[in-house]
């Protein structure tokens, strides 16, 4: 077991509009491809941003050896608290998620 | 004759190239002139530029304020507005002044006629309006034709404290601009792929690739590896399309366009548009050169009745933020519970005021929710506090009371009786401009296809001495 940042090419986030947010893992081949299908599923990415299982929703998406993870933002972007607007830096919790 | 018309006249046939030239997946934040130059050798047949986002955040919208600089603006429209007049082909516009509504996109044609009245410059250009009345929307909401996307609720209430409300234009506008004549288009709020695919569609190129070539090429070269800003060139043909940077360091390879289908994207199979949807389950994406793709695959589902993204902010009252530094291990350590309790302090002083006050620890938990603290504990902590009261006054006046107690608060074990803070500058406390939050971000079903072209209005107007 390795940590997603050293298994990983990209680990980047986004708002996918400005109640969702979407995280994209992308690897450099299909090897670690299958080692993140397995490892990073929903109970993983949740406990990782203690959040429910049912708000976290994880699609694999071969073409682009690459899984894609959705989840609602705690606060609709730019509303008081919010506390990135872009949604640009929650990606951190990811990073040392053993895979 | 219009250059559309001209195209559409002296086209042979989808098997031909149709060359879809992207000049900016953000119109106004700088084009870099030399790949833009270098798209404009290869006689583009089509130039368009994405102007708009919901990205910034609800104030644009609110506000009616243009999130680019009005300098860059203007240089970037009179770049992209020269370019196709001297080619003669259309220039296609979505988003104009980044959120679209009426007060953006009137101030985006003000600054397009200085610059035709400057150049001396002739066209006939289509304005495509996008803003909802807000009438339609309540009907809308009372008769359940209103989904929320995620977790937003609106009531009457919520609705009538909106501004503006915008319509994510799909082609069907668009297209209605170029058939009255249209050379160049300026849209309010669309769809990012609208004015990418509109001129494609109309020539007879399939939907579904069509689409999927305007997601990926409405970012420019962000699909490639490096990604970056740079101009992109798509080369529609038959039932496929070629991606190429107009950076020769910028190399398009299958695997960094299929990455950039789920860019900013919730479902990397499917893209939703207000008349259907591109299923791109099958899509395949094969290197041509080292530099090039080629993309086939994506299939269009037209959908059984239209639906639109509506967006809308609401603005909430003045905005003021405290800034402040912290090196005590000792309050660092208990800053969450200080912070708690120096609130309830300032409620009891200030009870009579509507605020709303959020605190953000930098170094601890400013930017994300971490499921736990850092380990060990950060030397330093910045502290950012936002207060949200009716009126600029107040709102400084409840940040002046915390950052007071905050400094002198004594907490357990407290050992730096100077002051628990450190500020950068002073005062401390800043007016942020008024505080806006989405209230609207929903799909619209709309009843009819005639319903959704009520909903775009589309002008055409003559500027200069057009003949």
């Amino acid at each position: 077991m390795d940590p997603l940042k050293d298994v990983a090419r990209i680990i980047r986030s986004k708002n996918a509009g400005p109640t969702k947010l979407t995280l994209d893992v992308l690897f450099d081949d299909e090897a670690g491809f299958r080692r993140g299908v397995a490892a990073l599923d929903a109970s993983e990415v949740a406990r990782a941003f203690g959040r429910d299982i049912g708000a976290v929703t994880v699609t694999a998406y071969l073409p682009a050896f690459a899984l894609k993870i959705v989840m609602d933002r705690p606060q609709v972007a730019g509303a008081p608290g919010d506390r990135d607007i872009y949604g640009a830096q929650q990606h951190g919790p990811l990073l040392d998620v053993m895979v | 004759m219009s250059a559309f018309n001209r195209l559409r006249q002296s086209w042979g046939g989808t098997d031909h190239e149709l060359c879809v030239l992207s000049a900016s997946g953000q119109l106004g934040f700088g084009i870099p002139q030399a790949s833009f130059v270098r798209g404009l050798k290869r006689k583009p047949h089509v130039i368009a530029a994405d102007m708009g986002s919901v990205d910034p955040g609800p104030v644009y919208l609110g506000s009616g304020k243009i999130a680019a600089p009005e300098t860059l603006v203007r240089s970037d429209l009179r770049l992209v507005l020269r370019a196709a007049l001297a080619l003669d082909v259309p220039l296609l516009i979505g988003s104009a002044g980044t959120a679209g509504a009426n007060a953006h996109l009137d101030r985006v044609l003000d600054i397009l006629r200085e610059i035709a009245r400057e150049d001396a410059l002739s066209f006939q250009l289509g304005v495509l309006r996008s803003e909802v009345p807000k009438g339609d929307v309540g009907a809308a909401l009372a008769r359940g034709r209103l989904r929320p996307i995620g977790a937003l609720d609106l009531d009457a209430d919520g609705l009538s404290q909106t501004g503006a409300i915008v319509g994510q234009a799909g082609m069907e506008p668009f297209r209605r601009a170029l058939e009255g004549g249209a050379d160049v288009i300026v849209a309010g709020r669309a769809c990012d792929t609208a004015p990418f695919a509109v001129v494609p569609a109309m020539l007879g190129y399939p939907i579904g690739p069509a689409i999927h070539m305007s997601k990926i090429l409405e970012c420019t070269s962000l699909c490639c590896d490096p990604g970056g800003r740079d101009a992109m060139l798509a080369t529609l043909q038959g039932d496929g399309f070629i991606l190429e940077s107009m950076n020769p360091a910028r190399a398009a390879t299958p695997v960094s366009v299929a990455a950039h289908a789920l860019y900013e994207q919730d479902d990397p199979f499917v893209i939703h548009e207000p008349e259907g949807a591109v299923h791109l389950d099958a899509a395949q994406y094969v290197a041509v050169d080292d530099r090039r793709v080629k993309v086939t695959g994506a299939r269009w589902k037209p959908a059984k009745q239209p639906s639109v993204k509506i967006e809308g902010s609401r603005r909430l009252g003045a905005r003021a933020v405290l800034l402040a530094g912290v090196a005590d291990p000792g309050f660092i350590a208990a800053s969450a519970d200080i912070l708690r309790d120096v609130e309830n302090v300032v409620r009891g002083l200030l009870a009579q005021q509507d605020w709303t006050l959020h605190a953000r620890r930098y170094g601890i938990d400013g930017v994300t929710d971490w499921a736990d603290m850092p380990d060990p504990l950060p030397r330093e902590v910045f502290l950012l506090c936002e207060c949200v009261a009716p009126d600029a006054d107040t709102a400084k006046l409840v940040l002046a009371a915390l950052r007071q107690q905050l400094l002198h608060f004594g907490f357990e074990g407290r050992r730096a009786t100077g002051g628990n803070l450190a500020f950068p500058i002073t005062p401390a406390e800043l007016d942020a401009g008024d505080a806006y939050a989405f209230s609207v971000y929903h799909i619209l079903e709309i009843d009819s296809w005639d319903a959704l072209s009520t909903l775009f209005p589309v002008s055409i107007e003559t500027i200069g001495d057009h003949t």
